[in-house]
């Protein structure tokens, strides 16, 4: 009786620690995927500098001319190190035959460039104005997007051929977008938008 | 008399018949017209003129009965070239319009002309209500609240049971009590309780239970603390990684270009939404209402769809929550990894060639839906790809090339300075 009582218990046992694995493997397991979790020392994450994108402690009084946030417009007249302004022309149809005809590509035209124009041309354009710039891009085709213009076809809305356009009529609509097309000074940087800007030209011979 | 009622109603009848194949032929027709002008409205009109919404150009539901036929014959091949010649109903909308001049078409003839016309009176063709993609999207994710549902279902369930068994119990009892047999009395359970506690052997095992169960809580706990894989924080939009780089094939780099140039990737600020967004306002999907998600951009810009103007005063930060929190003790470069490192990522975690780099640590966003943590980011995982990626072979490496170049010179016994390895960048010290 005493042997079979100590088996049952063994059984018991076994089985006890199984569930309770179970149990607290199942409710580990199963935790809340819009927190995050259990932290220590969260104040080691926070940098005592701004955290770039996100909001900025607005009971700060040193902070207080940041409004809220750490993203802010460059103040006036300065430029990052290494950034190349060229002549700013404005956003105007004038603006546009003046840049016509007067930019000219600074850099010169070789394979590194041409390769780098290619990858931010496929990133930044390639989306609407499509891998060969004849206007078929993947938004085109799924039509999300529609009266892209080809490169190398049809006439400008500005007036003349597509395949016409001047290297600085490029670097103007790429600065400060055209129609449906948004203004991508923001996420190219002059030097790119160069580079992007030979890139179009080899496109606009078509092939 | 019965033949001219034969004759009349033969007469009749090919009336109808001609009647109705010169209808059927006359809507073909049309639906051809309006099948070409829809695809050379796509092409030639779509980037500044709507259906229903005013975009560059007025909307042009209806322009068929505002304006003349032969009016709209001359003015869409050559708009500018009408206004130059002082028409005055070509003046009169050039002005009404902001004096935006429109493109010249001298490609398109009457008959596309015509054909554009046809379309834009009959309107985008009613998708198949099952072909649509309008289907609902279901959340195939098991939610946490679901299975809290789903636990306290069985934890309902088994309070059921046991009423229902001691229930049971009862009035069997007092069937038994009815019949004239005794029954002895069920134990309470609080003496129940009481007297398994007095089993040493029992309490044992309870004791090893809890320990058990806390010493893995407690172990689980430690090694997951401050490890935030699988976090998919609740964002003031609800924008889809799935749609955006997914469907739509959108690079990673168009709206966080800074992973390509500098330590942090960047979240896109509004203006980089509102390229594509200022025309896609994904109206099909709403009722031709713009969609909400969408009008949340509009809204902290202060942006009017209408006037397509924006409002300074009313504009505020989209204030987006942090998924990726490295501790700041810890340094990470994005473009050091996507663009000096990335063809050895890529072999390294293999990834296939369409798969932007990106991938390797951040997973499939293509497929996430709202975005999460895939990576644990631990310094475990750093580590452990730090020891395994192959970084030989290197072409046009500037680090490298740099590297190898302090080597020569400090094999020929040359000074070397910090400056010479970069060590006068402010960002080295100040970042």
């Amino acid at each position: 009786m005493k042997g079979s009582t100590l088996a049952m218990n063994k059984n018991k046992f076994v089985y006890a620690v199984f569930v309770a694995f179970a149990f607290v493997a199942t409710f580990s397991a199963c935790k809340d995927k819009r927190s995050t979790g259990l932290e220590y020392a969260r104040n080691m994450y926070d940098p005592i500098a701004l955290n770039p994108d996100q909001p900025v402690d607005t009971t700060n009084k040193y902070l207080s001319s940041f409004k809220g946030q750490a993203a802010q417009t460059p103040p006036a007249n300065t430029k990052p190190v290494g950034f190349k302004e060229y002549d700013e022309f404005p956003n105007n149809q004038e603006g546009y035959v003046a840049a016509g005809a007067t930019m000219v590509n600074p850099l010169p035209v070789d394979t590194t460039n041409l390769a780098e124009g290619k990858h931010l041309y496929t990133v930044f354009c390639s989306p609407c104005h499509g891998d060969k710039g004849n206007g078929q891009g993947h938004l085109v085709q799924i039509e999300k997007f529609s009266g892209v213009p080809s490169y190398h076809e049809g006439s400008s809305s500005r007036g003349g051929n597509m395949k016409d356009l001047t290297a600085g009529k490029i670097y103007h609509t790429i600065t400060y977008g055209l129609n449906n097309m948004g203004s991508h000074a923001s996420q190219i940087t002059p030097t790119d938008r160069w580079k992007v800007v030979m890139y179009v030209q080899e496109l606009q011979k078509g092939q | 008399m019965r033949d001219i009622s034969m004759i009349l109603k033969s007469v009749r009848n090919s009336l109808f018949l001609f009647t109705a194949i010169s209808v059927l032929a006359v809507s073909t027709v049309s639906a051809q017209d309006a099948k070409e002008g829809r695809t050379l409205f796509k092409a030639k009109c779509s980037s500044c003129h709507a259906l229903d919404a005013k975009l560059i150009g007025p909307a042009l539901t209806g322009v068929s009965d505002r304006h003349p036929e032969a009016f709209l014959l001359k003015w869409i091949p050559n708009s500018q070239g009408l206004v130059a010649s002082g028409d005055p109903a070509a003046v009169k909308l050039y002005n009404e319009n902001g004096k935006i001049a429109m493109t010249s078409f001298p490609e398109l003839d009457e008959g596309k002309v015509k054909s554009i016309l046809a379309y834009i009176k009959e309107g985008e063709p009613k998708p198949v209500a099952a072909a649509g993609g309008a289907a609902p999207v279901q959340d195939d994710t098991v939610s946490g609240l679901s299975i809290a549902g789903i636990i306290g279902i069985i934890l309902v369930a088994i309070v059921i049971l046991v009423i229902l068994a001691r229930a049971g119990k009862l009035l069997e009892r007092l069937i038994l009590q009815k019949q004239g047999i005794e029954t002895e009395d069920d134990m309470p359970l609080s003496v129940g309780v009481r007297k398994m506690f007095r089993n040493k052997k029992f309490v044992l095992f309870f004791v090893l239970c809890i320990a058990i169960a806390l010493g893995s809580w407690g172990w689980m706990g430690m090694w997951n603390t401050g490890v935030h894989t699988g976090y998919q924080p609740v964002q003031p939009i609800k924008f889809s990684h799935e749609l955006h780089a997914g469907i739509n094939q959108i690079d990673c780099q168009y709206c966080h270009n800074g992973a390509f140039k500098s330590k942090n990737a960047t979240i896109p600020s509004l203006n980089v939404c509102m390229n594509c967004h200022k025309a896609v306002q994904a109206r099909d999907k709403y009722d031709g209402q713009i969609s909400p998600e969408i009008q949340k951009i509009y809204n902290a810009l202060g942006y009017d769809p209408e006037t397509q103007k924006y409002d300074p005063n009313q504009q505020k930060p989209m204030e987006w929550v942090r998924v990726h929190n490295l501790p700041d003790f810890a340094y990470f470069n994005h473009s050091q990894h996507v663009v000096v490192a990335a063809d050895a990522i890529r072999k390294a975690k293999g990834l296939q060639p369409n798969e932007p780099v990106c991938y390797a640590c951040h997973g499939p966003v293509n497929t996430m839906e709202e975005i999460y943590q895939y990576s644990p980011l631990t310094m475990k995982w750093c580590i452990n790809c730090h020891k395994e990626t192959d970084i030989s072979g290197q072409k046009d490496n500037a680090f490298y090339t740099k590297v190898i170049e302090a080597h020569e010179k400090i094999k020929k016994g040359e000074k070397i300075t910090p400056a010479l390895l970069g060590g006068l960048e402010c960002g080295k010290c100040h970042y």
